[in-house]
């Protein structure tokens, strides 16, 4: 700090307390001013975390819930089962526990009354924002983000990735991985010992779900290719390979052990799953969700481009990312992870870089941050309007209940508990987990979304039912399926129909029917609403 | 004496250059470039556009309604290709599909010669400029073929070629844009593409300049060829279908069902290998940009804009391939100069006599194998040949031929225009054909409520009048109706199958499923014993 000449006479010990007294003032500023900076940081990132609640906290879109909360109450009552417990199929690959923790975490937050399926679907909107949060508070230090550019880069990802959160095992891997990115980041700026919070997180991550095998790949690419952000410029690789090498022997402990690393690698290679699965589909880019992911991909490319080219970790990890999600768009929300610290870093960059000079040249200043008061009342009006207006909206019993009926064959799952216990049932895959779940024991699910286990040839037969192939009869005469509970407006309805049998009900909720090999002779002649029919 | 010594100095200098291991390179690939882009047909549109070209010829007009369907007979069809159906047409009496197959093909690589000349203008070392080509024709492959889109590819690449030229050197070259798309308005509606590469360029230099971007064109340059787009665009509406042509080509980008249903206009699919290759140009292109960070203004918008417009339809990747690749070789480029700190020494070369052979060699082997493997078969193969018959309903269509009289064939959508091209004469008609506009999103849902079987599949048909359904073989469709005691298969090949109302097949008098396979040896190949063996069917 530069002495300053008060009277123009060097100054003695009396005027040397003076001067650091107007020292402490100014560095009591800088302090004052760098808590007010952090301060409203943090205010951002709150702001935005609770916006994004209202993307994240879904009732039980995905249709998986239903077979892990199966599985859930299994392990809960009888303990971990040794043989795939639900389906008529053989299953082709063993049977591997790969999110036992999850599904025994979900089914007890399920079961914890009337309100347990909101709770589920709040807690698990809570982790997505949380893996969010933690993933945009992995900008570097020396990055200086604003919290403006935080809460942007939130917000964006969080609608990127709206489509793939909500109550499903993946979110647990989007925490797992910004966890990582926060510990990547951390090492790479000279802090050896963050590191070691990866075994303990890795074990975890491996009982709660096979995406681990994401984190271990961004290990790999960051001991590869990350380069150093600590001020002396040296990176230690040595800790993180040793804590990666530890956190490899820890996805180890685990009931299935080394052959979860099989189950990963049936799912991948199987190529029906690939071919056949919505979500291991490419994304459809007329899709406007889609869009948004093209969006976000584009603005990061430039703001790499005018905030100093990227470093090539950041290349290296981004563009692995989005190659993922065109093979796969269920990726999208690893991408839209990856992309917030991104693009709030290199977005400030550029800021700073293009904007803000000309900003000052021409006499614009830079808006006075709120007033904490206002700031916590402004995040506590946006809670309260995302609580009012998305969040208890989907948690509350009646509206469970109410998605659970229009989305999944509750009545017909009624019809059936009423009339055809232990009979073999033909579904859509999608709706084959809730038959699971309502249908535990006797074995009269065909097929459900644990596609890692059933392998291809499973897979294959429910295609060749579902698409009418050539030998459609064959597969349900082979496994004597004489029930099936579809939607009515789906191939599988009119094919039916097609061979004689008839509707045993029918479900408005759900626009779904119970379907069963007539004696017919003739069927009725339009299948469409059907008139007559018993509701389910 | 003097010009003959100019000629013969010049002739050298240009030896010296392309018989140089880069020229070497780039001159393979060139050639090998002819490959992926000679093919048999197999557009399922090209057959109406070839009956539709037919018909302008027998009438000296164009046709005002749709002469091949029972169902939107009454739409007026605004014939957006009537130069190009024409072409074909004439094409077609000379020299039969082989010469179509030629032109196509020698279009297209038209094409590809206008990428390279295009990027040959910043220089680029050969070896690079070779790869990036390579790379340009390889992610292009899922779309490569004789069609006519290939039109709008190869004229996109000229425009681009004649905006570059002309933003990089002036003059009044930018002008051929003008009378260009006179001709490109009748040929495909793909013109609007080149309207809009246009206006995206102006756009982005205009900004460029604005925001002071660095390799911004001299605005005078800009301004003209901002008139040259107001004179194309007037020049554009010089067709039988006048302004209204420019409102149609929106039409089918507009076009929900046309988006959802056709399945070339749907998002590519990054499982498919074919896809991969335009997976990694795009990728690699990105990652050079942003480590090199120099990219002109008019490249990043065209490079955005062709990249949008791939995502979003895969048949859009012919014009990725047209704005990006001499962009991935620039970008390349820069790579390498940034990479390779010092210039290398250049190696001494072999004498031009030795160069000039083995130049000859390389030229002439490439030749052949494209001579062989590509050319001749394609342009050999004619209608009646086994190919087209696993392709298209040609067997089918030669039964169908046999029958006492004119027939409404509910067909699939992929086969419309073969049936179309081989019956329409005969008074059969179709349900639909590739003509989407024409057809309309309402017939198209209906269609795809049969194709995809839902509930009121039967409804459709028996709705629309049909007398015969054609179909696919191991379609939903076909495996539900021929389990289906309301239906009769009563004709089956390797390719097809068709049904008829168990009700109707007495008042119908098809003729027997073996009037197909005795036409043709094609035919007979192609056989099937299903029918035979099917209850109450006409059998052989």
């Amino acid at each position: 700090m530069r002495r300053t000449r008060i009277d123009g006479r060097r100054r003695g010990p009396g005027r040397a307390r003076r001067v650091s007294g107007v020292a402490l003032a100014l560095a009591a500023g800088r302090s004052r001013a760098r808590d007010s900076t952090r301060a409203a940081r943090a205010w951002w990132i709150a702001g935005a975390a609770v916006l994004m609640m209202a993307i994240t906290v879904q009732p039980f879109r995905d249709p998986d819930v239903w077979w892990h909360l199966a599985l859930g109450r299994l392990i809960v009552e009888h303990g971990i089962p040794p043989h795939e417990p639900f389906s008529f199929l053989t299953a082709a690959n063993p049977w591997i526990h790969q999110q036992w923790l999850y599904e025994v975490g979900l089914f007890r937050t399920f079961s914890a009354g009337s309100f347990g399926p909101g709770l589920a679907s709040l807690g698990m909107g809570a982790v997505a924002v949380m893996a969010i949060v933690v993933a945009a508070l992995s900008v570097p230090r020396s990055a200086r983000v604003s919290g403006t550019w935080l809460a942007f880069a939130m917000v964006l990802s969080g609608l990127v990735m709206g489509e793939v959160v909500g109550v499903r095992g993946q979110v647990v891997t989007l925490l797992g991985t910004s966890i990582l990115l926060l510990v990547i980041t951390r090492w790479r700026e000279g802090s050896s010992r963050a590191v070691w919070v990866l075994p303990p997180t890795f074990l975890l991550w491996a009982n709660l779900h096979a995406g681990f095998v994401v984190g271990l790949i961004v290990l790999a690419v960051a001991l590869a290719a990350a380069s150093p952000l600590a001020p002396n410029g040296r990176l230690a690789r040595r800790p993180l390979l040793a804590a990666a090498i530890v956190s490899l022997g820890a996805t180890l402990v685990n009931p299935a052990g080394l052959a979860i690393y099989q189950y990963v690698g049936e799912t991948f290679a199987n190529p029906t799953l690939t071919s056949a699965i919505t979500e291991w589909l490419s994304p459809d880019f007329h899709n406007v969700w889609v869009r948004l992911f093209e969006a976000e991909v584009v603005l990061m490319v430039i703001l790499w481009a005018i905030g100093g080219g990227p470093a090539r970790f950041d290349l290296l990890l981004a563009g692995v990312a989005v190659a993922a999600t065109l093979q796969a768009q269920r990726n999208v929300s690893l991408y839209a992870l990856i992309a917030a610290p991104q693009i709030a870093a290199y977005g400030v960059r550029a800021w700073r870089a293009h904007a803000q000079p000309r900003l000052v040249r021409a006499g614009v200043r830079a808006p006075r941050a709120l007033h904490p008061l206002a700031a916590a009342t402004a995040v506590l009006a946006i809670g309260a309007a995302v609580a009012a207006g998305a969040v208890v909206p989907n948690i509350t019993p009646s509206a469970t209940r109410a998605f659970e009926a229009a989305r999944y064959p509750r009545g017909p799952a009624n019809y059936v508990a009423a009339h055809l216990m232990g009979q073999r049932l033909y579904s859509i895959d999608t709706w084959g987990g809730y038959l699971a779940y309502r249908f535990p024991s006797d074995r009269m699910v065909f097929l459900y979304g644990e596609t890692g286990v059933f392998g291809d040839r499973d897979l294959q037969l429910y295609e060749d039912v579902h698409l009418l192939a050539s030998n459609w009869t064959d597969v349900l005469r082979r496994y004597s399926i004489s029930h099936a509970v579809i939607p009515l407006h789906s191939q599988e309805a009119s094919a039916f129909h097609a061979i004689g049998w008839t509707v045993a009900c029918f479900d408005a909720a759900s626009d779904a029917v119970v379907m069963s090999a007539g004696s017919a002779t003739s069927p009725p002649p339009v299948l469409d609403a059907p008139a007559g029919a018993p509701r389910c | 004496m003097a010009s003959l010594s100019a000629r013969a100095a010049g002739l050298r200098s240009l030896l010296d250059r392309v018989t140089t291991p880069g020229g070497l390179f780039v001159t393979a690939v060139l050639g090998v470039a002819a490959l992926p882009v000679t093919n048999v047909i197999r557009d399922p549109d090209f057959w109406w556009h070839l009956r539709a070209g037919q018909l302008i010829l027998q009438r000296h007009s164009l046709v005002g309604t749709d002469p091949f369907t029972y169902t939107v007979a009454t739409h007026h069809w605004t014939m957006h290709e009537w130069l190009t159906e024409v072409g074909f047409a004439l094409m077609h009496q000379v020299g039969g599909l082989g010469l179509i197959v030629l032109a196509l093909s020698a279009l297209t690589w038209a094409g590809i010669l206008c990428i390279f000349l295009r990027a040959r203008l910043r220089r680029p070392p050969m070896f690079v400029l070779g790869v990036g080509l390579l790379i340009g024709v390889v992610a292009g492959y899922p779309i490569w073929g004789p069609r006519a889109q290939m039109i709008t590819f190869t004229l996109s690449c000229l425009l681009l070629l004649i905006i570059e030229r002309h933003l990089h050197r002036g003059g009044r070259i930018a002008w051929l844009l003008v009378p260009m798309f006179v001709v490109w308005s009748n040929l495909h509606s793909g013109f609007i593409m080149g309207l809009g590469f246009i206006a995206v360029v102006l756009v982005a230099e205009v900004v460029g300049a604005t925001l002071g971007l660095p390799d911004a064109a001299p605005r005078e340059r800009v301004r003209t060829l901002g008139l040259v787009l107001l004179a194309c665009t007037a020049a554009s509406m010089v067709n039988p279908n006048g302004p209204g042509i420019l409102l149609y080509a929106f039409q089918t980008q507009g076009s929900a069902a046309q988006q959802s249903l056709i399945a070339e206009w749907h998002s590519p699919d990054f499982h498919d290998w074919e896809v991969k290759a335009f997976e990694l140009m795009l990728l690699t292109l990105v990652a050079m940009v942003v480590t090199n960070r120099r990219l002109r203004a008019r490249d990043a918008a065209l490079l955005l804009v062709t990249t949008a417009l791939a995502l979003q339809s895969v048949r859009h990747i012919a014009l990725f391939v047209a704005a990006a690749t001499p962009m991935w070789i620039d970008q390349a480029n820069l790579l390498v100069r940034r990479v390779r700190a010092r210039p290398r020494r250049a190696r001494p070369l072999p004498p031009l006599t030795v160069r000039t052979v083995a130049y000859a060699a390389v030229v002439s082997v490439v030749a052949a194998l494209y001579l062989a493997s590509r050319l001749a078969p394609s342009v050999a193969t004619t209608e009646a040949s086994s190919r087209y018959a696993t392709d298209f309903p040609v067997c089918a269509a030669q039964w169908l031929a046999s029958s006492s009289r004119p027939l409404r064939i509910f067909n699939q959508y992929g086969e419309g225009g073969y049936l179309a091209y081989a019956l329409s004469s005969r008074g059969d008609r179709v349900y639909v054909f590739g003509d989407a506009a024409l057809m309309g999103d309402a017939l198209l849902y209906q269609y795809a409520d049969v194709e995809s079987v839902q509930p009121d599949w039967d409804v459709i048909i028996q709705r629309s009048g049909a007398d015969i359904v054609l179909f696919d073989r191991d379609t939903p469709l076909a495996n539900v109706m021929a389990r289906s005691a309301d239906w009769m298969k009563v004709y089956e090949d390797r390719l097809n199958v068709a049904f008829v109302p168990a009700a109707k097949h007495a008042e119908l008098h098809l003729p027997p499923a073996s009037a197909a396979f005795t036409r043709s040896p094609t035919c007979a190949a192609h056989a099937s014993t299903a029918v035979a063996a099917a209850p109450g069917g006409p059998g052989g």
